[in-house]
């Protein structure tokens, strides 16, 4: 009997393993409520379970309001000390549990974290609303700002009265309770509105289809053949009636979503359906239904007048811009309108361009909106003559990731080790630590680089743990998430020059975040104004397509030859193609934008298109080009948190323009002292500094365009 | 650190725009979750891209080690694949063990055995043979129901015995490489790291053998032993086996 003693021994093995993990799991108390003991102090992920977070949630918006009412019901006078530093240290558990949670749900989410998201969303806004509604905070930050000039505060600290104080008047602290009520009133509507708008969006945008015979497929590649059946497919397993499964058997669908659209508009050789598909994508939302969103668009506006005419500002741009780095709407028209005439130019080029094509191949139309994509991609062919594929072999994830490093070694004398010693939420994402010139600790870096099904897509920095030196010094822990390809099987992930430069972009923001030393954590990293952020970020950009640098990393994968002269030479003549297309696009929507939230609160307001209309003829947008939005589905705006601030795309790539162009002129991109007043101004300072100033330091003078210009081939050097 | 938490979802991340495409994948993530709903997940893919994100994230440790470092982890992986995951390389050694009680000839089967697993696991590996899982895991469970009946059979082994074994040894080599593949090789030390591996296969098979010995040490002489051990021991294994192959072949 012993042998069979022996085999059940062995059988019964792997059921044992199981059962020890589930009674370990009960054991632990919730991570979050105790201080984590790791390496860097990363989260200890492993033990972080989806049924950690709501209670940790709860108890951290609990705990957060009891230590505000401490703070309010101090009996000592408010002092900068028991009132503005004290609310730096409140909040710590849910600040906790929000980072994780936040970063988790966009990077590795899953059901039930999604329905928890929802159900959080509204009860996470109410709280932050009771803290900047609280009338007894606001009177003490009200005390200490009118006595702010004998307190003997440094900058850093002035700056974190007026912002935080600015919080509190822009939700109404200083308001009589009549005009708060006001206020409310409005908030509420607004908010009905920009919910409507969002979900009539969604209507319109599934409500059209474009379904297809295998005739008319004239043009299509493969691939996106096989998508448009796959879809035609899914439509007919959601189908509920035999009638309406018929309609789609064997069919092919293509819908205004854009990765279904643009596909089709640049391969279809049939230009009636790409009419069709185009008109049906720029009219969403305006078709007189009962998903319209025009009226909506007016009304919200409306509101957003009337609201930042009772907060004492003259239109809702006023009250945006406030807290940019342009102040005014004039600022930003100004922008905008210097690059709306060569952008414009540039456009009616690309459409001659395009219409000589149109014309060799002896067909008789002029080109129109929906021929846009397939004929630039024809120009693009003929004149740019780039082959991506060849380009990729030098552009390993390994390579382009210690080209950044190198990059920012050359830079600032930063060096990286990758480290596994701390715990990371998927084993695709890797850590290194960042040491300083001297060798000390600055802070870790994740990057989470290959796409999969449960991360949104997009790239995007966000920070796990963030910098300050209030209670000693705290280091950050940054994360960057793109969407690269997986590689397949052991050949490394390959990379298009555009992922380079998203991996430079997104670096940047890392390097914003991680360099950073100031003394009141909310006041660090990327914590400066929207028109601000991305300036860091996309300044990086420009050191991935230097020749020089880019021939130290892009060395081929299996050869080690490095990138071809000749091959550098095309990539960087490819990136100012369609850039007419591009820009114009972009600053009519920014102006449009622009002209939405400068409306006055008693104008008369009656159609968006009456109004959509004249605003584009004002700037004499040519037909081939609609907006980037139509006002109807432009949700940045009207759901989203981009009113009056759309324009900061192009508002920062002024700067980082304007700022390479500073390394060009002294003929070394990698200067000494430009870099280290680079870092001392901008990436050290985080929001300490007014955003101008901060540039001012480091530029020597205010930003100026022509640099820009130059980058997008929009000083007339294309012709 | 309040304030700044007025929109925990704009706050936390910042979201990017790639300038030279002039997409805007900050909008795109509003604009996608309008216009499509939310992220679809799907349990399955979900694992299957975890499983090969794990492969890279060994293979990265792996490649940051100092060479003793990685030895030891590929004698340990060794091991491990034979105690306790290979179970049918432990049924087809205990096949093996209960052939014969004269150490000559139990030694001529399990080197045959070894060395017919050492050479394929080095080609597959090496990525010069590649053998379908589909066929080679139900051929092995073949392979232990033949070793296990042929106890049953002879008293002692045959002479042909050594042949078979290193036959089937070359099927079980197939076996090792496809469980080493999904552990994922260095690129860089390709063969140390599969001598390493080898090493602790070997090593575990013999630990499976001396157990054996250990436990059977006082009653192998007994006239008993052939009627109530060997062959009730063989007759189980070799339903293992089969079971092994319907499971195998048809589940
Ligand atoms: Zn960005």
């Amino acid at each position: 009997m012993k042998k069979l003693f022996i085999i059940a021994t062995v059988a019964l093995f792997a059921a044992c393993q199981t059962q020890k993990d589930q009674t370990e799991m009960q054991a632990v108390e919730n991570p979050f409520y105790v201080e984590w003991d790791t390496p860097f102090g990363a989260p200890p992920f492993s033990q972080i379970k989806d049924e950690h977070y709501k209670p940790a949630f709860e108890k951290g918006m609990k705990d957060n309001l009891a230590e505000i009412d401490a703070i309010v019901n101090n009996p000592e006078a408010p002092t900068f000390e028991n009132t503005l530093e004290e609310l730096e240290r409140v909040g710590k558990l849910l600040t906790k549990v929000q980072r994780v949670f936040y970063n988790l749900t966009g990077s590795n989410t899953n059901p039930k974290m999604q329905e928890l998201e929802r159900e959080l969303s509204p009860l996470i806004s109410a709280h932050y609303d009771k803290i900047t509604l609280n009338a007894g905070l606001f009177k003490r930050i009200e005390a200490i700002w009118q006595s702010r000039e004998s307190l003997g505060l440094n900058k850093e600290q002035l700056k974190l009265l007026k912002d935080t104080r600015k919080q509190f008047v822009r939700s109404g602290a200083l308001l009589n309770e009549e005009e708060k009520a006001q206020i409310t009133k409005i908030n509420t509507e607004i908010s009905e509105l920009t919910t409507a708008f969002g979900q009539n969006l969604l209507a319109e945008t599934n409500g059209f289809e474009l379904v297809l015979d295998s005739t008319d497929l004239d043009g299509l590649s493969e691939s996106i053949i096989a998508a448009a059946a796959e879809s035609a497919t899914q439509k007919m397993e959601k189908a509920e009636t035999e009638e309406e499964k018929a309609k789609y058997k064997d069919k092919y669908v293509f819908t205004p979503h854009r990765s279904s659209m643009y596909p089709f508009l640049t391969e279809s050789n049939r230009r009636d359906l790409r009419e069709q598909l185009y008109k049906a994508y720029v009219q969403r939302g305006d078709n007189d239904n009962a998903t319209d969103n025009k009226e909506i668009t007016a009304k919200i506006a409306k509101l957003r007048a009337e609201r930042a005419k009772l907060m004492g500002y003259e239109t809702h741009a006023h009250f945006v811009l406030e807290e940019r780095m342009l102040k005014t709407p004039e600022e930003v028209y100004d922008l905008l309108m210097q690059l709306w005439k060569p952008a414009l130019e540039r456009a009616k080029v690309e459409v001659a361009d395009m219409q000589a094509v149109v014309d060799a191949e002896g067909k008789d139309f002029e080109i129109a909106g929906w021929d846009w994509w397939q004929y630039s991609e024809k120009v693009r062919k003929a004149k740019y003559d780039l082959d991506e594929a060849a380009i990729q072999p030098y552009l390993s994830l390994d390579n382009v990731l210690n080209g950044v490093f190198a990059t920012t070694n050359k830079l600032w004398g930063l060096t990286y080790t990758e480290i596994f010693d701390v715990e990371v939420y998927h084993p695709d994402a890797r850590v290194w630590e960042v040491k300083d010139k001297d060798g000390s600790h600055l802070g870790i870096f994740i990057g989470d680089y290959f796409t999969r099904s449960n991360k949104r897509g997009g790239a995007w920095m966000s920070s796990f743990k963030g910098q300050s030196n209030l209670d000693g010094r705290k280091r950050p822990i940054v994360v960057n998430v793109c969407n690269f390809p997986a590689p397949i099987g052991d050949a490394p992930s390959l990379l298009t020059f555009e992922h380079v430069t998203t991996l430079f972009h997104e670096f940047g923001h890392a390097m914003h975040g991680i360099m950073t030393d100031v003394t009141y954590g909310s006041m660090s990293g990327t914590s400066g104004p929207r028109d601000f952020t991305e300036f860091p970020a996309q300044l990086l950009e420009h050191w991935a397509s230097e020749p020089e640098i880019l021939k130290t990393f892009a060395t081929h994968y299996e050869t080690g030859e490095v990138i071809p002269d000749e091959l550098i030479a095309k990539l960087l003549k490819a990136s100012k193609f369609n850039q007419g297309f591009a820009n114009t696009e972009y600053l009519a929507a920014s102006l449009l934008d622009m002209d939405w939230h400068t409306i006055k609160a008693d104008e008369e307001l009656k159609d968006a298109d009456a109004f959509e209309k004249a605003s584009l003829d004002k700037i004499g947008l040519i037909d081939e080009i609609a907006p980037r939005y139509r006002s109807t589905y432009f949700a940045h705006i009207f759901s989203g948190g981009y009113a009056a601030g759309y324009y900061g795309y192009v508002h920062s790539a002024v700067l980082d323009s304007d700022a390479f162009e500073a390394f060009k002129e002294t003929g070394d991109v990698f200067n000494p002292e430009l870099a280290a007043k680079l870092r001392k101004y901008v990436y050290e300072k985080g929001s300490t500094e007014e955003a101008k100033d901060l540039y001012v330091q480091f530029r020597g003078r205010e930003p100026e365009i022509d640099a820009l210009l130059k980058v997008r081939g929009l000083d007339g050097s294309m012709e | 650190m309040i304030m700044r938490f007025l929109f925990p979802f704009i706050f936390l991340s910042i979201l990017c725009l790639s300038f030279r495409a002039q997409s805007h994948p900050e909008d795109e993530l509003i604009i996608r979750e309008i216009e499509e709903g939310q992220l679809e997940v799907q349990d399955q893919q979900v694992s299957a891209e975890y499983a090969a994100a794990l492969k890279r994230q060994r293979i990265r440790k792996l490649s940051a080690m100092p060479w003793y470092e990685k030895f030891f982890v590929f004698v340990k992986a060794g091991i491990e694949h034979i105690i306790p995951k290979g179970l049918d390389h432990i049924l087809f050694v205990l096949g093996l063990f209960f052939s014969s009680l004269i150490l000559g000839s139990l030694l001529w089967q399990v080197s045959a055995f070894t060395l017919a697993h050492t050479i394929t696991l080095a080609v597959a590996a090496l990525g010069i043979v590649q053998a379908p899982a589909g066929i080679v895991e139900p051929l092995i469970a073949l392979s232990i129901v033949w070793v296990a009946a042929e106890n049953c059979i002879f008293k002692e082994a045959s002479k042909w015995r050594p042949f078979v074994v290193f036959s089937f040894g070359l099927l079980h080599g197939l076996g090792f490489a496809s469980v080493l593949s999904e552990y994922g090789l260095p690129q860089g030390n390709l063969v140390p790291s599969l001598l390493a591996f080898n090493i602790g296969v070997e090593v575990g098979q013999l630990i499976v053998l001396v157990v054996a010995a250990l436990l059977v040490w006082f009653i192998r002489d007994k006239s008993w032993y052939r009627k109530r051990v060997q062959i009730p021991a063989s007759i189980m294994i070799a339903l293992v086996g089969l079971f092994w192959f319907v499971e195998r072949v048809f589940l």
